[in-house]
């Protein structure tokens, strides 16, 4: 049974608006790629091939807008609002008040914006599926394509998870929504030189490089099941360090 | 009877400035405390550490004989409080955000959200917006969100500041009652010194983290002043009558109406000279301390303070 506290952040959750403006603005984006990418003019001021990204690969070639910049953005902004707001307007500490203790209130925000994350994932992955039915029908069910593409979304998910918990680290130690935005923007930068540079030894240890170069390296291929366990130990690994940073730094807080 | 809170040598620093300094105090059950001092005294430092939102460098607190820093869930079990303004989801409505807070316990009795809501007078609103509502509409409601439970201490943090005043008349007549009829206790920390020395049974001036001044606000207020305030038929005659006199100042007067300091000489012996003198006197009072008086004297006429 959910603890009440978890159940509350749920529900204070699913009453941000901007899931649901990000979602409608997401399958309105997706529905008109889906389309548009299948004209000729279009294929070529894209550089894309309409034989390799339509049909079954579409919900693959969707994914990396969400986990490239887009997703990352999304659950920023969404969790300053879930956390650094309601502590600049003194409603995160309400439950303490009730009795509840610091680390149940850090576990119940956690559970719910790791689980989140993990939805959204699912989410986009729904609506890349559907936009892929209504442009190419029945055609988009290749089976080797869809056990592919769902190993990537659950990859995907994993890193968004850690991604979030990094991002309630920094919430909880900046306690400040520019601050935290600021950071998680040079993140991705540095992101994107470390995945496009060649020191190994970085890359061997960084968050981001393994679930960019199997959702890039390896497009529309198998992913290499020799490197994965690694990978995801290091994705673990980090998000046990945020976990414990979190956890940590909340039973320190003067509110 | 037993103590409802006992805080003892209570200390925070900042860096390097101290916030808070050997503080201490207790309250029985049904004790109202008010917690004065200007802005910056160490006010809200204070009821922060007592409800564990903020930690303490030294000292410690007992709540109903729990210690904070060994069961704070069982000690926070017996508090209610409302501090800083008053926060909500704003998106709910009053109803749906007492009954959040209220899932929060184990076991509420039906109906008490709305007995609540009834008895901060909210209950019409129930159904409204938190964002609709007005400053005094959300101190009522930090109000009924801090009585949930029942709690055998009830902290408020300048409940006061919204409202009108009729409003504060309410809210401090709600807080006589629960006092008087639940034995619960309050700690109440406010500017409003006229209202604070009417309700208050127990007094705590905090001034630069230091508590300068506490005890029963009967025996606070019950010292006399040395400051006279009297009515005399003859105004030039009594004039005359000072100026002869040592020991006796004139504070201010107007037409038959004259206010006096006595510094070396008593009641008794003033009187006796305005009668050798053939004065007739009308009327003779001795100024009583007001709140606002010690406040002003023992904070150094703050200008905050003397703005309230």
């Amino acid at each position: 049974m959910m603890h009440p506290l978890t159940k509350l952040y749920v529900q204070k959750m699913f009453r941000q608006k901007l899931i649901y403006i990000f979602f409608t603005c997401f399958f309105t984006a997706s529905f008109f790629y889906a389309f548009l990418i299948s004209t000729p003019q279009m294929e070529e001021l894209l550089n894309i091939n309409i034989e390799v990204v339509g049909r079954g690969n579409f919900p693959e070639f969707m994914m990396r807008f969400y986990v490239g910049t887009v997703g990352i953005l999304f659950n920023v902004f969404l969790l300053t609002l879930y956390i650094c707001e309601e502590d600049r307007t003194k409603i995160l500490y309400q439950p303490l008040l009730h009795g509840e203790s610091r680390s149940r209130m850090i576990r119940s925000k956690i559970c719910v914006a790791v689980s989140m994350s993990m939805i959204f994932v699912l989410l986009t992955a729904i609506i890349n599926y559907v936009t892929a039915f209504m442009r190419w029908g029945y055609e988009i069910f290749e089976r080797t394509a869809i056990i592919r593409t769902a190993g990537k979304y659950l990859v995907c998910g994993i890193y968004m998870s850690c991604v979030a918990l990094g991002i309630i680290t920094l919430c909880i130690c900046t306690r400040n929504t520019w601050k935290t935005i600021f950071v998680v923007i040079i993140y991705m930068l540095i992101n994107s030189f470390i995945c496009n540079t060649s020191i190994l030894f970085l890359q061997k240890i960084w968050i981001g490089y393994y679930p960019n170069r199997w959702m890039f390296s390896y497009e529309y291929q198998g992913m290499p099941l020799k490197e994965m366990p690694w990978g995801i130990c290091v994705m673990a690994a980090y998000g046990i360090f945020f976990y414990q940073i979190s956890l940590c730094r909340t039973r320190k807080i003067d509110f | 009877m037993e103590k409802i809170i006992a805080v003892q040598n209570l200390r925070k620093a900042y860096k390097k400035e101290t916030a808070v300094e050997n503080v201490s105090f207790e309250l029985m059950p049904g004790n109202i405390m008010g917690l004065l001092g200007p802005n910056g005294a160490g006010k809200t430092t204070t009821l922060k550490m007592i409800t564990n939102l903020c930690s303490k460098d030294k000292g410690k607190i007992l709540i109903d004989n729990v210690s904070l820093d060994v069961d704070p869930g069982l000690a926070l079990s017996k508090v209610g409080a409302a501090l800083d303004t008053p926060s909500f989801y704003q998106e709910l409505t009053a109803r749906e955000n007492i009954e959040c807070f209220a899932s929060l316990y184990k076991s509420i009795p039906d109906g008490q959200v709305t007995e609540l809501l009834d008895y901060v007078g909210l209950s019409t609103q129930a159904e409204k917006k938190v964002k609709k509502f007005s400053l005094g509409m959300k101190q009522r409601l930090a109000l009924a969100r801090a009585m949930l439970g029942q709690p055998k201490l009830i902290i408020l943090d300048e409940p006061a500041n919204g409202l009108d005043p009729q409003g504060q008349i309410d809210l401090y007549r709600l807080i006589c009652d629960m006092a008087r009829d639940k034995k619960t206790t309050f700690i109440v920390s406010s500017h409003q010194l006229h209202d604070m020395e009417e309700f208050c049974t127990d007094i705590l001036i905090l001034n630069k983290g230091k508590s300068i001044l506490q005890g029963k606000t009967e025996e606070i207020l019950s010292e006399t002043t040395n400051i006279v305030d009297c009515i005399l038929e003859e105004t030039e005659a009594f004039l005359d009558v000072l100026s002869k006199f040592q020991g006796i100042s004139l504070t201010s007067h107007k037409g038959n109406r004259f206010t006096v300091k006595l510094e070396t000489v008593c009641l008794d012996e003033f009187i006796k000279k305005l009668v050798a003198c053939n004065l007739h006197i009308h009327s003779i009072s001795v100024r009583r301390n007001s709140l606002q008086d010690l406040f002003l004297k023992l904070t150094g006429g703050d200008d905050d303070a003397s703005a309230n």
